[in-house]
């Protein structure tokens, strides 16, 4: 099986069905991912450039597009494949490229251009592979979604469509389809809190982002026993650049060459990234706002601090709110936590926090604020805490910024 | 609006472990008699800001209780 997304199923043979299929939709509009998938895959192997954009923009956001052709079929005389490997086979080789937006925690999205194997770097193809059961839980247009999708696609795996999904029903379509295999952001996995039962299908949980958050951790552990859960540091700018060692990150050696740090902060060099006006180079390098800490220099191993904008000034002292957002969350009763600064005329900015409680708890600002007395600096502690239904996110599933 | 006042400093005054006022006098001074520090003033105008929509150190430094009602009865 290809894809599983709602009611609808399909196969592999569907899908080289509809990829052989001469028309060709220039500019799809859907919400169908298996017209979504098909259509994109037909693009690349037939060599076609792509722009991928967010279904929920509106025309009047976009530029130079003539209405009357979206979702107009083209005749387009296309490749034929007898198999699905042929098909794997010559994405490999595309030479289209890809136009991907920037998501931005925060400010406008920026626009990268990305070669097929740029975008396909990390994929690993092998037999063992076959088997797995994935998880779709990304934004299918944006540079995780699409990670998942080649890696899952070029093994020939399912896909199990839980993006945007309720709690409830993720577990159901775990249980269902036997997932072995989820990758998502942290802020997913906090929805599958607090632990109920085992799901023993599973064999790896991968979390996007380069915070790791012990607490989650070890609640997704007891979730899912039987999985392997590490951390993958990916951007819009570059793709998937390395993988979590333990509470560490480490830079596979092919690619060792090409970081820089300088004053703490990660620097990459443009021939991993993609092509976008937006960028500007340092000589040859890009400033990730990525600060870290070597450990092991000489096997490029090295732990994330913050993300250098991020810092909150608060009368002088700098809060890092990933590193307060931890602390918070680790708390019996929280689901998940927001933290940032508020303007204010004495401090410059006061530290303030929007919580999620889970479901049932009953827990006063006063009670988490004294909790949080014994564990951080009173500089970091949240001076306001607002308690809320729930958060706004971004297209690719993070917490917003505000 | 003082008892509103009064609540707040309160609150503030809970988190650090000490004991609650049972009125405010004009005259009393945010720093001296109430034992608040900048941090907790920081936090008494954002809740201030919340429950009436003003920032009461906006144009300046405010000491005392009176001027804090001063700014509210504006």
């Amino acid at each position: 099986m290809f894809l599983y997304n709602g009611e609808q199923s399909y196969s592999y043979a569907d899908l080289l069905k509809a990829v052989c299929m001469d028309d060709y939709v220039p500019l799809l509009k859907t919400h169908d991912l298996f017209k979504y998938f098909s259509n994109l895959i037909k693009a690349l192997v037939n060599n076609k450039p792509l722009v991928l954009l967010d279904s929920d923009l509106s025309l009047s956001e976009l530029g130079g597009i003539n209405e009357e052709k979206i979702n107009v079929i083209e005749k387009l005389r296309t490749q034929k494949f007898s198999s699905m490997d042929e098909v794997v086979k010559a994405l490999q080789q595309s030479a289209s490229e890809i136009t991907i937006f920037t998501s931005g925690t925060t400010g406008q999205p920026k626009k990268v251009i990305h070669s097929v194997q740029g975008l396909t770097r990390s994929v690993r193809c092998a037999e063992r592979y076959q088997w797995q059961v994935w998880a779709y839980a990304y934004n299918p247009t944006h540079m995780a979604g699409l990670q998942v999708f080649f890696q899952a696609f070029e093994n020939q795996n399912t896909l199990v469509n839980v993006f945007g999904l309720a709690r409830n029903e993720v577990y159901s379509l775990i249980e269902k389809y036997s997932v072995t295999h989820i990758s998502a952001t942290p802020t997913f996995y906090r929805l599958l809190l607090p632990f109920e039962k085992e799901y023993s299908s599973v064999q790896r949980i991968t979390f996007g982002g380069e915070k790791s958050d012990r607490h989650l951790f070890d609640v997704i552990h007891d979730i899912f026993p039987l999985a392997k859960i590490n951390n993958i540091y990916a951007s819009t700018e570059a793709g998937s650049l390395f993988a979590a060692k333990g509470d560490c990150f480490q830079i596979p050696a092919s690619i060792r060459d090409k970081f820089m740090v300088v004053d703490d902060e990660l620097l990459i060099h443009r021939s991993l990234l993609g092509r976008s006006e937006s960028f500007s180079f340092d000589g040859d390098y890009y400033h990730s706002n990525d600060l870290i800490e070597w450990v092991d220099r000489q096997e490029g191993i090295f732990r994330f601090k913050s993300r250098k904008n991020e810092l909150i000034n608060v009368g002088g002292y700098k809060v890092n709110p990933g590193e307060v957002e931890v602390v918070i969350n680790a708390i019996d009763g929280i689901r998940q936590s927001l933290v940032y600064g508020k303007f204010n005329s004495v401090l410059g900015n006061v530290l303030c926090a929007d919580i999620q409680l889970e479901e049932g708890v009953l827990l006063k600002e006063l009670d988490i604020r004294c909790q949080l007395k014994n564990k951080l600096q009173d500089f970091k502690i949240p001076r306001r805490i607002k308690f809320v239904e729930s958060f706004a996110l971004t297209r690719t599933g993070k917490l917003k910024r505000l | 609006m003082k008892e509103k006042v009064l609540a707040i400093i309160n609150k503030i005054r809970a988190t650090k472990e000490l004991p609650a006022v049972s009125s405010l006098n004009v005259n009393d001074n945010l720093r001296n008699d109430l034992d608040l520090t900048s941090f907790d003033l920081a936090e008494l105008t954002v809740r201030i800001e919340d429950e009436f929509d003003i920032d009461i150190f906006e144009d300046g430094l405010v000491n005392t209780i009176g001027e804090v009602l001063a700014k509210l009865e504006k």
